[in-house]
């Protein structure tokens, strides 16, 4: 019998051109979903068996250069050189060439064995378009396979061929750029000859040309010496050509794609508009686009919320029981109540997934791959700059309706560090769900809808501010809406459960531990009536400040662990749902206006901790504590003047 | 033929970058793109006050209205 041949593969690729749906072909459920060491972009990790070997496939961001714009980039461009995969599946989308070779050429630069997998053949007659697969191969110098990703269709030759590759001990030969780049290039490349850097020469060379900050510090700390030298190069080559020597090779790229992409594709027959492309033309009007949005967006509310109530009542009924039936075989006493907590903190996480989280990320992923998140952001790219962010940070923004755990982890979808963390931050001062019972419930119910409407207007407000303010403190320049606009396509419904499975597995990861941790410390405080002393110690906050009756610290304190909880708490120490008995409307408002905004709950601390380090997640929290009382008192205040 | 910044286009003109007037680093992400001097592009939309969404090299990009601004494009 054979050995078993280990082989470590990556794929590669643009957004939207079906890394993922390969990806999931290739491993279905055996992968794994993370983040990379220290970083919060998702590393997407699974193996398969193929023939004899054992294949390790990496799912690479998708990018559209391997530049230092963003931490995808750089971390791709690292595991590339670093790791040296054993081939490359570049997957490119056929019907988008010639952009998609841009980044080809780029991943060729790095020298590394690799397959064109030439994704969505199938549609290419439709738009009219048809590419003669041989003299690509010839021009790149790679293999080539045409690949219907969505029905797994050429993916084992992908495969065959790398293999082939491997065994032949195959290396790309380098593709030519203009005249005068390639002079200045190898003259650049012999002084680094020596060099001791895992990145293949010729693409160091290009970088320096293309001024990439990270590799001049490479150099740098290495042979300074160098720089001078590139400097005088560059200057030469921008003599030549009359622009940045750093535009020059992009730019030499784009001419060599434009030539091949004439050589190879022929336009078969004049465009007719498609059914998906009246779509698109509906979808992102500059009138309809907004209706629409606004009625696909609140059926997506309203269809989470009907099944996520439903959902929730019947999983009440059926575990309604349990705590009598523990309490009878375990007794009450403190040890029981602890066990019972970490039981109830489960429960309280499944109730939380199943009618939430899972039916919003079903539908952000939906959407996602249909291609309408794209027009989302299009369509919002105006009203997200003026709180400091662009229009991809709307998509954050609505998930935080729903729950603010999802919406949180989603900031992914933002270039920069930066532009993830103001959206997460801004996620968090979203009214979600819980909010919006505590809203209802006692405002809406006992002192109007009016004032319902206005506490949400008020939260908008607040997000605006803050969003221009930390836009304006924390440094970096904000980013410019750079995207592609994606065609629609079906959606592919076992990519959409997929991403939906493992997201959600990791999020019971983050938050499981957190929330049985913090629970168990609630019902330790709880069954040594400390709840009620802790009551009394923030009475001066709650009581003085707030005008609020002193009860409110215990339940602002099981807050902490879901929001609803302040409600029904409330509800079993009363043992009526006539809250007016307890609280004047004043009070009401200035409790629902605290409770949305004084702390993430548990599992979102969790998820901005995952995202973003646990540093900033609790600045974050002490930050809406504080703010929360703050904004409380002033509220207060001002009521009992009207 | 005039040049005028890409947000003053009209919709469906088909126009040629003359020059971009970005920083350093949005115009390298522009190239990276595929967006430099000489790139054939199509005006396909232009949300009011908003982004622009351009034909270029064969598929659809969306620039941020601030960015656009700053690409300098003259008619065919």
């Amino acid at each position: 019998m054979n050995k078993v041949k280990k082989l470590n593969v990556v794929l590669a690729g643009q957004a939207n051109v079906g890394k993922s749906v390969i990806f999931n072909y290739l491993t279905g459920l055996h992968q794994h979903i993370g983040n990379w060491p220290g970083k919060t972009v998702e590393k997407a990790e699974g193996t398969l068996w193929y023939k004899d070997y054992f294949i390790d496939l990496l799912d690479l961001p998708g990018i559209y250069s391997l530049s230092t714009y963003s931490i995808e980039e750089i971390i791709s461009r690292e595991y590339i050189a670093f790791q040296k995969p054993d081939f490359i599946i570049n997957v490119v989308d056929a019907t988008h060439l010639e952009r998609n070779l841009i980044f080809t050429l780029q991943l060729l630069e790095m020298e590394r064995p690799m397959v064109l997998a030439l994704n969505m053949v199938n549609l290419l007659k439709e738009k009219g378009l048809e590419i003669d697969f041989k003299k690509l191969e010839e021009f790149l110098g790679i293999p080539v396979v045409p690949v219907v990703a969505i029905n797994g269709k050429g993916l084992t030759q992908v495969l065959d061929r790398g293999i082939e590759l491997v065994k032949q001990n195959f290396k790309p030969k380098s593709l030519k750029y203009g005249k005068e780049l390639e002079e200045i290039l190898e003259n650049l490349i012999l002084t680094l000859k020596d060099l001791d850097l895992p990145y293949p020469k010729r693409w160091l060379a290009l970088k320096l040309l293309e001024k990439d900050q990270k590799i001049e510090g490479l150099i740098k700390n290495k042979r300074p010496k160098i720089l001078e030298k590139v400097k005088e190069l560059s200057l030469e080559l921008e003599r030549l050509h009359g622009e940045d020597s750093s535009i020059i090779v992009a730019h030499e790229r784009c001419n060599l794609v434009f030539q091949i992409v004439n050589e190879t594709v022929k336009i078969t027959k004049p465009k007719k508009l498609s059914f998906n492309e009246k779509l698109d033309n509906l979808t992102s009007h500059k009138i309809w686009g907004y209706p629409i949005m606004v009625t696909i967006l609140a059926l997506m509310f309203i269809s989470v919320f009907k099944f996520g109530n439903l959902i929730s009542l019947f999983f009440e009924n059926l575990t309604s029981g349990w705590q009598e039936i523990w309490q009878t075989v375990l007794g009450t006493s403190m040890w029981s109540s602890l066990g019972w907590t970490i039981i109830e903190s489960a429960l309280s996480l499944i109730s939380l997934a199943l009618p939430y989280i899972i039916p919003f990320y079903l539908f952000l992923f939906f959407l996602e791959d249909w291609g309408y998140l794209a027009r989302v952001a299009f369509l919002t790219d105006n009203l997200m700059h003026k709180i400091g962010i662009h229009g991809k940070g709307c998509i954050p923004l609505i998930l935080g309706f729903g729950c603010n755990v999802p919406a949180c982890l989603s900031c992914r979808i933002m270039e920069t560090q930066r532009e993830r963390f103001i959206t997460g931050f801004l996620v968090t001062f979203v009214p979600c769900s819980a909010t919006t019972v505590i809203i209802m419930g006692l405002v809406g119910k006992f002192v109007g809808i009016s004032w319902a409407l206005i506490l949400y207007l008020f939260a908008f407000l607040i997000i605006l501010i803050l969003g221009k303010l930390v836009s304006k403190i924390l440094s970096g320049e904000s980013v410019e809406l750079i995207m592609e606009m994606p065609d629609y396509k079906t959606p592919n419904l076992k990519t959409v459960i997929l991403q939906t499975w493992f997201r959600l597995k990791e999020f019971i990861f983050i938050a499981g531990p957190l929330v049985i941790i913090s629970g168990l410390i609630i019902t330790a405080l709880h069954q040594t009536d400390y709840t009620l002393k802790i009551a009394e110690f923030l009475s001066p906050i709650t009581v003085k400040w707030l005008g609020l009756p002193a009860i409110t610290g215990s339940l602002l304190i099981f807050g902490i662990l879901r929001k609803e909880l302040i409600l029904l708490i409330l509800a079993t120490l009363l043992g009526t749902t006539n809250f007016s008995q307890v609280l004047s409307q004043h009070q009401m408002i200035v409790l629902s206006l605290v409770s949305m905004f004084y702390i993430p709950c548990v599992a979102t601390i969790a998820a901005l901790g995952k995202e973003f380090g646990w540093k900033k997640s609790l600045g974050v929290t002490v930050f809406k504590v504080i703010f929360a009382i703050t904004v409380g008192g002033i509220v207060s205040r001002l009521l009992n003047l009207i | 033929m005039k040049e005028i910044s890409l947000i003053q286009a009209k919709e469906n003109e088909e126009m040629i970058i003359v020059s971009i007037m970005a920083g350093q680093v949005a115009t390298k992400r522009l190239a990276d793109m595929g967006l430099v001097q000489d790139t054939k592009i199509k005006i396909l939309r232009k949300a009011p006050f908003g982004p622009i969404e351009i034909g270029v090299r064969g598929s659809k990009l969306v620039l941020g209205r601030g960015l656009a601004a700053k690409i300098f494009v003259k008619h065919l």
